[in-house]
């Protein structure tokens, strides 16, 4: 869940610091200037800024796609393309590519046969359990080894009973040593599920248990041709440093640092990726991995787990509805024909923008731009449509947990690019950042109720109607609702009588240093440069944004915080601590 | 396959590499036939180093691009340095100095000026190192010098702020076993280095309420001195200039003149197998890990290299092998064991379901083992060369790596070239020179391994590794602070009994002249799951039968008036003295005596609490010997939750807090019994108590009191 502390701008910053310092010539202040940008034909957008002090580069790939994209049945699709985004191309990871095609169709195959031998089995095992569930308590113990015998593929049972009535059932079995024979005298109960056993589950089930095996033997078989994780050990043997990539509900973003002579390696290897990725390993990646990035995350961590209910329950209509991570029945059940056409329709050139900061020339890199990013089609996403409709009350998540209490409340608010976002940074900064927050001086200094709160814009994202959250950690001993008190009394404090002058100065001379900061070091500003041009449609707001936040008045804070900060309009989860 | 230039200095040199990665000559791959040209000349940025009048040693570098300036102190202390009964007191210290503001200034004010400024401004200390920053714009370059020198030199530690930063730590205490990740961190680390060492240790909420004001203000006056502080210092400025500024910032603080002590010693532990059990995961986190050695070892080039191969990156043996191949984890790795400052610790991780906890064990443990019994290959050891050799240009792509790079050589005494020499020595590297160093530092069979998870879910029994420790992570309870009794807090406490007599039977528990208990004590003593049964017969007011059946023999302890006596296995004797005081004293003391004395006894009523999540009145009771009693009350039903007192542990003899709660309430013979009880010894658990028959008023042969 990364979380854009967002900075404002230049102009007022230069006109601060002139004052304030003398400023320096031909630094940053024509850091703007520096900055050069080209488009391919297939419309990946080129962002680059020269800087020669050390030879290295860094870069980010931008991918305009997230879960927010992803539809009911696929959630968790654009995290675990992410992961397949590591797998290699038609050159990159493979032995045999041809026959790795074919292998890779079987597997496909294999899967698709298990997906219906589990659809075939559900509806005839749905009734078998409530046959079952029919045979009287003081039988059902004895029943259970007998179904066990059932299961066993090799074992040949024979029934007989008069019509619908109790039954004798024998069961002869080849076992290792010796041939057994078993017999079962039945009630009527017991002879009802065993006679549906027989007629309906046992060859679905024979069925499953092969079609489970075939599967694991096409992935073992499809595996033999791969050269594992070749990709990344070409960008590590070449000097490569922070290989890495997330997704979060808005984009996908691929980065690493390269050294400065390994630009045309680095174009060949991040554009092969961008065009022709081969989506191998997908089923180990999804059930392995990516599987177990979501125990981690969310299922065996109580923050991970309640937090993803909560978004479940703030969003009901558009996509920030489900987590990242996406169900765990969805990561099971997505094809590789799934993510291939969810490759097909958001990996295109006019959904990229790449940036590239460091000791490069853009001459150069435009010329291996060309040369490796030109085969991505250009493409026409079309983004979901489903909008956030209003919330019409005020909804409450408990969860009683063993671990620790914890406070959340969302707020919904608009998107980035609404010109009342800077309010909203305003609102949240006022509000729960820093030790003069409000919230931090009344809960934590003054009233010690809580060892931390605070408030940001933009979760779970920033391009859709999204939320403002609260957050808070009690003292030991208190709960969360010991806090939700003072929490809206601060909250309905600033709805009344909005924000001080000097709060309102102290947010803008905060963001005018922390802009400044912003732009130290290559990765940073790649990743700024990027995420401005993906969301805002252009860079240069990551320089214009100061005339907004600047152009914020007391009046606004107050108009926005009554408008925002409505019951209604308030999404709250708690975690209640109980013994597990 | 490596082409050298040279002649453009010893950092260039390090870094000209051209050619080709793992060249095939007989089927270049196309990323192969892509030409690398020259990497262009790293120029190390221009710096100096300085030592002040007062001993502090400053590094500076000038950089202009940005209108920022960036003070970082490095100052030799640490969690390390604390008492064992103070634990907590030098990381509070640290965040105290700068919430609590200086004698001149209030932290209160410092936070408001900081923000309204866009300043940052920190301070820590960690376990062998503390720290302070500051970053500010370039106009407020006084002011940012100013805040480093006052704070550092000094801190108020007002009371209010020391009180937030307790209640910091015990929130972080309270919630330390909520995250699967920091259980096993933590605890893995009292594994591998013993749970006492200081580098393993952790506070406890008893260690920070003994804390004081006057422990950190004589913390901060015995650790901070100019001469024990390194300051790296980048920015907008004129490096004559910031010199003098900082001369006159910090003139007049005295330099200590004294060497640190020795750190603690790091022993070489054999392997244990330590698992904690939480029921509610669904993923193990596993640990394993032993000493390793110190980076001016001769074998660190080797372990790096080695450590490049087995677990250190992307594309290593074990990502290979047990996250893209088996599909075990999403996490997976190892550390090549070496540290800087003490010898660091080798160890590989994972994460994996609960039912492939053993299969990933097993395949870490491999992978090591591997890689002290076979050469690696030549193509492995020409890729991780390539890997060290060709990411060398990031340890100098900012002035800050590069300052505080020298910082850390200087503080642990390496020499200025040692990233020169090792680059040298990674390019000369043989297989065999990998296996040598592996061999010597890595050793499998000995690490120490550290899960937590669901462990009945596991695949296999980590028995077979080694003996396992059930780790028992629960967190100790505060001690009881006993504020002075007040006319009103015993009046409430003398109610609180009384109304706990009255849930356990009131009249008839005080009427009774005599009663039989039998009860089932499951206890595990040193490995051994033992069962006692205990048969207890007491006629008041002043007999008492006990017949205790023990796997060993049975052992009877009789009261009669003033004569007691005690026979077993071998054979009989008297009680007398001590003895004969505690018999008397155990019949008025145990919950019937309490219930049945109270109007003689002091009961005062103290804070309420909450025990294993129920709301308690806890009741502080003395009055029946030298000892004392608190009785936990659940708040609703006033029936006894726990009862803590002072014991003797029957293992070690030596003085423990007692605490015996009740799991069960039962009817029996008419009135509401505990039925199963659990005995905690200083919070551990000792063994489980179930009475299994309660009797009031019994027939009693009269003979069982006879000699």
């Amino acid at each position: 869940m990364p979380i854009r502390k967002r900075v404002p701008l230049l102009f007022a910053v230069a006109i601060a610091l002139a004052t304030a310092a003398g400023a320096p010539a031909q630094t940053y202040l024509d850091l703007k200037d520096q900055i050069q940008e080209f488009t391919l034909d297939n419309g990946v957008h080129f962002i680059v800024l020269q800087k020669h002090d050390v030879p290295v580069f860094s870069f980010r790939t931008f991918v305009n796609v997230g879960s927010a994209d992803e539809v009911r049945g696929v959630t968790g699709l654009s995290h675990i393309l992410e992961h397949m985004a590591f797998k290699g191309t038609s050159e990159i990871g493979t032995t045999d590519l041809s026959k790795e095609l074919k292998l890779m169709a079987a597997e496909d195959e294999a899967f698709a046969a298990l997906k219906r031998a589990r659809g075939a089995i559900e509806a005839p095992l749905a009734r078998y359990e409530l046959l079952v569930a029919r045979i009287p308590a003081d039988r059902a113990e004895a029943y259970r080894p007998l179904e066990g015998l059932l299961k066993d593929p090799t074992a040949e049972v024979t029934m007989q009973s008069a019509d619908g009535g109790p039954a004798k059932v024998t069961v002869a079995r080849a076992d290792t040593e010796a041939a057994k024979v078993e017999e079962f005298t039945l009630g009527a109960e017991e002879t009802a599920a065993v006679a549906w056993y027989l007629a309906e589950l046992r060859s679905l089930r024979a069925d499953l248990v092969a079609a489970e095996e075939a599967f694991a033997a096409a992935k073992d078989a499809a595996r033999e041709l791969v050269v594992t994780n070749e990709f990344g050990k070409i960008v590590e043997n070449h000097g490569g440093n922070g290989l890495n990539a997330y997704t979060s509900s808005d984009v996908t973003v691929y980065h690493y640092n390269m050294p400065s002579n390994r630009l045309e390696m680095w174009a060949y290897l991040e554009g092969s990726r961008m065009a022709d990725p081969v989506l191998r390993e997908f089923y180990t990646e999804k059930d392995g991995p990516v599987t177990e990035e979501r125990r981690m995350r969310t299922d065996n961590n109580p923050i991970g787990r309640m937090i993803e209910q909560f978004q479940n329950l703030m969003f009901m209509a558009n996509g920030y509805h489900h987590s990242t991570i996406g169900y765990m029945s969805d990561i099971e059940t997505i094809s590789r024909a799934d993510c291939q056409a969810y490759y097909d329709k958001h990996y295109v050139g006019s959904n990229m923008v790449v940036t590239v900061v460091g000791d490069v020339k853009v001459a150069d890199v435009r010329k291996y731009a060309e040369k490796y990013f030109k085969d991505i089609p250009r493409g026409k996403p079309e983004p979901v449509e489903t909008r956030e409709p209003e919330q019409l009350g005020e909804k409450r998540f408990v969860m009683k947990d063993p671990s620790q209490p914890l406070f959340v409340a969302g707020y919904h608010i608009d998107n980035v690019r609404h010109p009342d976002w800077p309010v909203y940074e305003v609102i949240a900064d006022v509000l729960g950042q820093g030790r003069t927050s409000r919230l931090y001086k009344r809960l934590v200094k003054e009233e010690q109720i809580a060892v931390q709160a605070m408030t940001f814009p933009g979760f779970p994202g920033q391009k859709y109607e999204t939320g403002l959250l609260v957050f808070a950690l009690p003292v030991k001993g208190k709960t969360a609702v010991d806090m939700e008190e003072a929490i809206y009394a601060e909250i309905d404090r600033m709805v009344a009588d909005g924000i001080t002058a000097e709060e309102l100065e102290g947010v803008k001379q905060r963001a005018r240093a922390n802009f400044v900061r912003g732009l130290q070091g290559n990765a940073g500003m790649a990743s700024q440069l990027a995420w401005y041009q993906t969301l805002m449609g252009d860079w240069r707001e990551l320089f214009n944004e100061v005339e907004r936040l600047e152009a914020v008045t007391l009046d606004d804070v107050k108009r926005v915080a009554a408008r925002v900060f409505r019951p209604a309009n308030r999404t709250v989860a708690v975690i209640e601590t109980e013994d597990s | 396959m490596e082409n050298v230039k040279r002649g453009l200095g010893l950092l260039a040199l390090a870094l000209l590499l051209t050619g080709t990665v793992t060249a095939d000559a007989e089927a270049k791959k196309p990323w192969e036939k892509i030409r690398i040209p020259e990497l262009n000349e790293i120029r190390m940025p221009e710096y100096r180093r300085v030592e002040l009048d007062n001993g502090m040693i400053v590094y500076l570098a000038e950089d202009h691009e940005f209108p920022l300036l960036e003070l970082s102190a490095t100052i030799e202390v640490g969690s390390i340095y604390e008492p064992a009964d103070k634990l907590g007191l030098a990381e509070m210290t640290g965040s105290v100095m700068r919430t609590g503001g200086t004698t001149g200034r209030d932290g209160d004010a410092i936070d408001e000026l900081v923000e309204a400024r866009g300043l940052a401004v920190e301070t820590w200390i960690g376990q062998n190192s503390g720290g302070a920053y500051v970053s500010a714009l370039a106009g407020d370059t006084d002011l940012g010098l100013e805040l480093l020198a006052d704070i550092l030199r000094n801190p108020a530690f007002p009371e209010d702020k020391i009180k937030l930063a307790k209640e910091e730590q015990k929130a972080s205490i309270s919630r330390r076993n909520d995250d699967p990740m920091t259980i096993a961190q933590r605890e893995a680390m009292k594994a591998v280095y013993g749970a006492d060492h200081p580098l393993a240790r952790h506070p406890e909420y008893d260690t920070i309420a003994a804390v004081t004001r006057d422990d950190m203000l004589a913390f901060h006056r015995q650790w901070f001195h100019p001469d024990r502080m390194y300051l790296v210092v980048i920015g907008a400025f004129d490096s004559a200039d910031m010199i003098g500024r900082l001369e006159r910032v910090f003139a007049g603080w005295e330099p200590v003149g004294t060497d640190l002590p020795a750190d603690p010693e790091i022993l070489d532990l054999p392997r244990t197998v330590n698992i904690v059990d939480k029921d509610d995961l669904t993923q193990s986190t596993i640990l394993l890990g032993h000493k390793g050695i110190r980076a001016d070892s001769p074998h660190y080039a080797g372990v790096m290299v080695g450590n490049r191969i087995l677990g250190g990156g992307f594309s290593t043996r074990l990502f290979n092998e047990i996250r893209s191949r088996q599909g075990l984890a999403y996490s997976v790795g190892s550390s090549a064991g070496t540290g800087w400052r003490n010898p660091g610790l080798f160890m590989a991780f994972t994460m994996t379901k609960s039912e492939s906890s053993e299969k990933a064990t097993d395949a870490i443990l491999a992978e090591i083992d591997k890689m002290i019994t076979a050469e690696v290959t030549d193509e492995e050891l020409a890729q991780a060369k390539d890997g060290i050799l060709n990411s060398e240009v990031f340890n100098y792509d900012t002035k800050r790596k590069i300052l505080d790079r020298m910082v850390m050589f200087e503080r642990f005494g390496y020499p200025a070239d040692f990233l020169q020499t090792y680059q040298e020595q990674v390019r000369t590297m043989t297989k065999a020179d990998v296996l040598a160093a592996t061999q010597a530092v890595w050793h499998p069979d000995r690490m120490t391994i550290f899960a937590v998870g669901n462990y009945a879910d596991w695949d296999g029994d980590f028995a077979k590794y080694g003996p396992v420790t059930m780790v028992d992570i629960t967190i100790p309870e505060p001690s009881l602070d006993i504020p002075e009794a007040t006319p009103a807090s015993l009046e409430q406490g003398m109610a609180l009994m009384k109304a706990a007599r009255e849930a356990a039977g009131g009249k008839r528990l005080i009427a009774m002249k005599s009663y039989f208990e039998k009860t089932k004590l499951d206890a595990t003593i040193q490995g051994m799951a033992l069962t006692f049964t205990t048969e207890k017969t007491v006629v008041y007011p002043d007999r008492s039968h006990t017949l205790v059946k023990t796997p060993f023999g049975n052992q009877t302890m009789v009261l009669a008036g003033d004569k007691a006596w005690a026979t077993g296995p071998m054979g009989a004797r008297d009680l007398e003295g001590d003895d004969l005081a505690n018999a008397k004293e155990e019949l008025s003391s145990d919950v019937v005596g309490i219930f049945r004395g109270l109007d003689k006894l002091t009961c005062q009523a103290l804070e309420p609490r909450e025990i294993e999540g129920t709301a308690c009145l806890p009741v502080y009771v003395t009055g029946f010997g030298d000892g004392y009693q608190i009785f936990f009350l659940d708040e609703a039903t006033k029936q006894v939750r726990m009862v803590q007192q002072p014991g003797v542990s029957p293992m070690t003899q030596a003085p423990v807090v007692q605490k015996v709660y009740v799991d069960e309430y039962a009817e029996m013979d008419g009135l509401p019994m505990p039925r199963k009880l659990r005995l905690m010894y200083d919070d551990e658990l000792f063994g489980t108590a179930t009475v299994e028959a309660w009797d009031a008023d019994p027939k009693v042969d009269m003979a069982l009191f006879n000699r």
